[in-house]
């Protein structure tokens, strides 16, 4: 089962790395799908799912407290939470962190305000290597209906595709 | 000239030793945050040589484990490292010695390859010894520097054997790792 995932993810990244800048056709990949359950431990030591969201435009954003490029998209992402959260953005965090203390004091220091869960195996953690994350940090754009919209999207650009999400019903 | 030469090259001495290469730890450095690229950690699990990658965060280092009696390539390590888009920024090597007299500026032949030691105390080697390779490309441009004033044999700018050092069974050419303890 995990297998098929992966390779659905690593087509993804096939894709992606053929596909023309301008135009980014992505495959079909739905977060509603019960393949990518994502059902993980919060802060508080209770779980949240993806699927909770169903209806939001969700930023599913791997990071983790030792990446310091995160570290620095946490601050945009803070900013992008207090103007959107309200109109239907939603942003599901999801640490690598193997230390969860290291992780707890990270969403205190930036002070995270939106979902977090942990995933504490690093780069073998199992969503890790469901979602294909080779890097930190990487994030997944959905649309309102659960579908990948885009991926890795950043500052200005990120908040042009929300806002358009946003707009749509 | 060639007294001179021999000379010099009665410093070195050879000797042949069986150094299993055990573990290592290395680390990466680039113009993005290495840690937070898996390339580095898959690149290095895809040796043939390598049974285990264990990735330190606090250190910022790669603790690799070598499958047993395994032929490990130095360079295959920084290849890899490379390839993934990066530099190696530091290499610790853990190798098996069996009472291994090393002199400093000399060299020592390990599995058909060999090491020369530099800044280093003479002293014997026994037992489990971590030695911190030193060429070019496995360290910073401005420790290399330091490591190169340490002798005047042209080896080290290249990594192989030259004139001076074809002696003992040191074939002209041959890769020389250049290593401090």
């Amino acid at each position: 089962m995990q297998k098929k995932l992966r390779r659905l993810f690593l087509w993804m990244a096939c894709f992606f790395a053929l596909s023309v800048q301008a135009q980014q056709a992505l495959p079909d990949v739905n977060y509603n799908d019960p393949r990518l359950p994502l059902r993980l431990p919060t802060p508080a030591g209770d779980s949240i799912s993806l699927t909770a969201f169903k209806g939001k435009v969700v930023l599913l954003d791997f990071w983790a407290s030792w990446c310091i490029p995160c570290r620095h998209a946490n601050k945009d992402l803070k900013k992008l939470y207090a103007a959107y959260n309200k109109q239907g953005f939603e942003i599901f965090g999801v640490s690598l962190d193997e230390e969860i203390s290291d992780w707890k004091r990270a969403i205190k220091k930036d002070k995270i305000t939106w979902p977090q869960v942990i995933d504490n195996r690093g780069w073998e953690a199992v969503t890790a290597v469901q979602w294909n994350v080779q890097e930190l940090p990487t994030s997944y754009l959905f649309n309102k209906q659960g579908q990948l919209v885009a991926m890795n999207l950043e500052r200005e650009e990120l908040e042009q595709k929300i806002k358009e999400l946003l707009a749509k019903p | 000239m060639k007294k001179l030469i021999l000379i010099a090259c009665s410093f070195l001495f050879v000797l042949a030793t069986q150094a299993q290469i055990k573990k290592a730890e290395l680390t990466a450095t680039g113009l993005t945050c290495a840690m937070c690229s898996n390339a580095i950690n898959v690149a290095l699990k895809d040796l043939s040589y390598v049974d285990k990658v264990v990735v330190d965060i606090k250190k910022s280092e790669y603790r690799i484990t070598f499958k047993e009696g395994a032929d490990v390539s130095i360079d295959g390590l920084k290849n890899a490292v490379e390839d993934a888009g990066f530099s190696v920024g530091k290499l610790n090597i853990t190798a098996s010695f069996d009472n291994v007299a090393v002199s400093n500026d000399a060299h020592i032949s390990y599995k058909g390859n060999t090491l020369h030691f530099l800044e280093i105390k003479n002293q014997t080697l026994n037992g489990e010894k971590s030695f911190t390779v030193v060429d070019k490309g496995f360290l910073t441009d401005k420790q290399f520097k330091k490591y190169a004033a340490a002798t005047k044999m042209s080896c080290v700018q290249t990594g192989k054997a030259a004139g001076c050092c074809v002696n003992d069974n040191v074939k002209e050419g041959s890769r020389i790792y250049h290593v401090t303890i």
